[in-house]
């Protein structure tokens, strides 16, 4: 409940899945392609995750990995992580990963995502300490949404410090607040 | 008086951090005589010329300012020790050597105000500089090392080090976490109690969102 | 002077009492810091709100006298300090008020831990959201759907409530020596033992409860 009105929480929901269907279903359109309005067994669909979801938790599809988590982005990711365009990938890799993880088979996706980030963070640290913004920026259009966020972070709180560092004494102010008391007490 | 932070995320502005510093005691030699002052965050003084008192730094920066005191400078705050520390910060990769907790903000508010009453004013501050900032790129170095864990030992690392870090590492730490331990038992539970036979009529099945 | 005794007032405050300016400042800084809204300080903020009203009318006094304006402006700085940190403890708690509203009415303990205002603010804020809520939107939704708390009637939980996030890092400082449990149940047991003065970086769901007993300070 704690992430019900997170729009990312609801945003990473909306990814799509593929899932195979185990029962035929009736009455639905699923698949704006498809001919009928039914879908039979053994269909492979694609949906977004919160049908996947619920579809799953009635055992009527069993859920496969997004494109995302594939073969090719494991390998790229084993090669050299840090320069991996997650974020043309899923924006949400790691909040997806670990939805769909409870969801799947296979059991190597926690270990990808949990490699994945903790060399992609070394990296992003030393962005923020070290490249300026701009030169940054290249490597910043590959970070998922939680990545920026985390290099955002790390860059507000850097600026704050210089701008303390270099900035004015804070003693001038003090003696003008005492009096505005009165105003505030109730 | 001292920035208020963003009050979206729980944290301290430099000038909280510095504001807390400022209570921190150093000894001034008054140039004046003055009762005690009884405050509400404690007694100081007498006040009597060239007897040393400690006060908070606070009081001897609007002291100062007024003419009506010289500090001593702290013993950390001069060359041999910064020397020495700044030797040691090196030589160790991994370890932080013991500092007073506020020194960045002390040694600031002391080279702000005080600066005619600190030795080697301008080798202090450049050895001081030197040193915050072996230790910031230590810090950063250290923090590329941290495993998914739930609790990270950071010894001797100082108040404004502590607070500049803290936004990046606390999200790491929640990734870490996280990727550590899916949602799975959570998720479930969640959806075996919302699933419960129901009557056929246009009520919902389950809740919209699940969570 | 020995050096050591700059390396922080902080030893010494064991031996000397702690006066209510350095308590208001570690309430100050625990409630920054954590997640959630914490016990109300109620005896602390009276006692502070007493000392400023004393000294205000001790600094008119001062300024009736013609006391040295020097010595009238290093208490007034004094109170200025003090009156900081009341307030922005304060403020820091109505934000928590504001953000977790719901939460903080439905939780027993939550609600418990605000002060007899703090109730009363919490409790209209909620009123007026909710309210706004039902005239602009919600009553206009089939009956199912009406509820500010539940997605609809068939919730059995509050669904829509925001809690805090209890499973984000903190940093804390041990005021003495304290033994952690790291995990959760079912978990194996793993604890870390903190020395007097350490510093960590540590989930919040674990020092909750020493931040409570006061061996654990939040900086």
């Amino acid at each position: 409940m704690a992430k019900y009105f997170d729009i990312d929480d609801i945003l990473i929901e909306e990814e799509y899945v593929p899932v195979v269907f185990h029962k035929a279903a009736n009455g639905v359109t699923i698949d704006p392609s498809a001919e009928t309005n039914c879908v039979e067994q053994g269909s492979k669909v694609e949906v977004p995750f919160w049908l996947a979801q619920e579809l799953h938790s009635r055992q009527a599809v069993s859920i496969n990995l997004p494109a995302c988590f594939n073969q090719k982005t494991r390998l790229e990711v084993q090669a050299d992580a840090a320069c991996v365009d997650l974020r043309s990938r899923c924006p949400y890799f790691y909040e997806f990963g670990c939805k769909l993880e409870p969801l799947v088979t296979d059991r190597t996706l926690g270990i990808l995502l949990s490699t994945a980030f903790k060399i992609r963070y070394k990296e992003t640290l030393t962005k923020v300490y070290t490249a300026a913004h701009i030169t940054a920026s290249k490597y910043l259009s590959f970070l998922t949404k939680e990545e920026t966020n985390l290099y955002e972070a790390a860059h507000l709180s850097m600026a704050a410090f210089k701008k303390w560092r270099t900035g004015g004494p804070r003693f001038q102010r003090a003696s003008i607040l005492g009096r505005k008391r009165k105003d505030s007490s109730n | 008086m001292a920035g208020q932070t963003d009050p979206h995320i729980s944290l301290f502005s430099p000038q909280e951090i510095e504001f807390m510093a400022e209570d921190e005691l150093v000894e001034i030699l008054p140039n004046m005589k003055m009762d005690p002052l009884n405050f509400i965050s404690g007694d100081f003084g007498r006040f009597v010329p060239m007897m040393a008192t400690k006060v908070p730094l606070w009081l001897a920066v609007a002291l100062k300012r007024r003419g009506k005191c010289t500090f001593r400078p702290p013993s950390w705050l001069s060359v041999d020790n910064l020397t020495q520390i700044l030797e040691a910060e090196r030589e160790s990769p991994s370890t932080f050597q013991a500092l007073p907790f506020s020194y960045v903000e002390i040694a600031r508010l002391l080279f702000d105000h005080a600066r005619d009453d600190i030795p080697d004013m301008y080798m202090v501050r450049s050895l001081v500089e030197d040193i915050r900032d072996v230790r910031l790129h230590k810090l950063e170095t250290n923090l590329g090392s941290f495993q998914g864990t739930s609790a990270v030992k950071i010894s001797n690392v100082s108040a404004m080090e502590v607070n500049l870090v803290r936004p990046f590492v606390r999200r790491a730490l929640e990734a870490f976490y996280k990727h550590d331990k899916p949602e799975a038992d959570v998720d479930r539970d969640a959806r075996s109690s919302s699933r419960q036979p129901r009557e056929a009529n246009n009520e919902p099945r389950r809740p919209l969102r699940q969570r | 002077m020995a050096s050591n005794s700059d390396l922080g007032s902080e030893e010494f405050e064991t031996f000397s009492s702690t006066s209510d300016v350095e308590l208001l400042k570690r309430a100050w800084r625990n409630e920054k810091a954590a997640p959630e809204i914490l016990q109300y300080e109620g005896a602390l903020v009276e006692r502070a709100k007493g000392q400023i009203e004393l000294v205000e009318a001790n600094i008119e006094d001062y300024v009736e006298d013609g006391t040295d304006p020097l010595i009238v402006s290093l208490y007034q700085m004094d109170l200025d300090r003090t009156q900081f940190l009341l307030r922005s403890y304060l403020r820091v708690r109505l934000l928590k008020i504001e953000k977790f509203m719901f939460h903080n009415l439905k939780s027993e303990e939550a609600e418990s831990r605000l002060s007899e205002q703090e109730k009363v603010f919490a409790k209209r804020c909620a009123d007026d959201l909710a309210k706004h809520f039902e005239e602009s939107v919600l009553l206009k939704l089939p009956e199912n759907y009406q509820s500010v708390l539940k997605q609809s009637l068939i919730s059995e939980t509050d669904d829509m409530v925001p809690e805090p996030h209890l499973d984000t890092f903190v940093v804390c400082k041990s005021n003495d020596f304290v033994s952690l449990n790291l995990y959760e149940e079912g978990e194996s047991p793993e604890t870390v033992e903190m020395e007097r003065g350490d510093l960590y970086f540590i989930r919040y769901k674990i020092v909750k409860g020493a931040i409570e007993s006061g061996k654990i300070d939040l900086i």
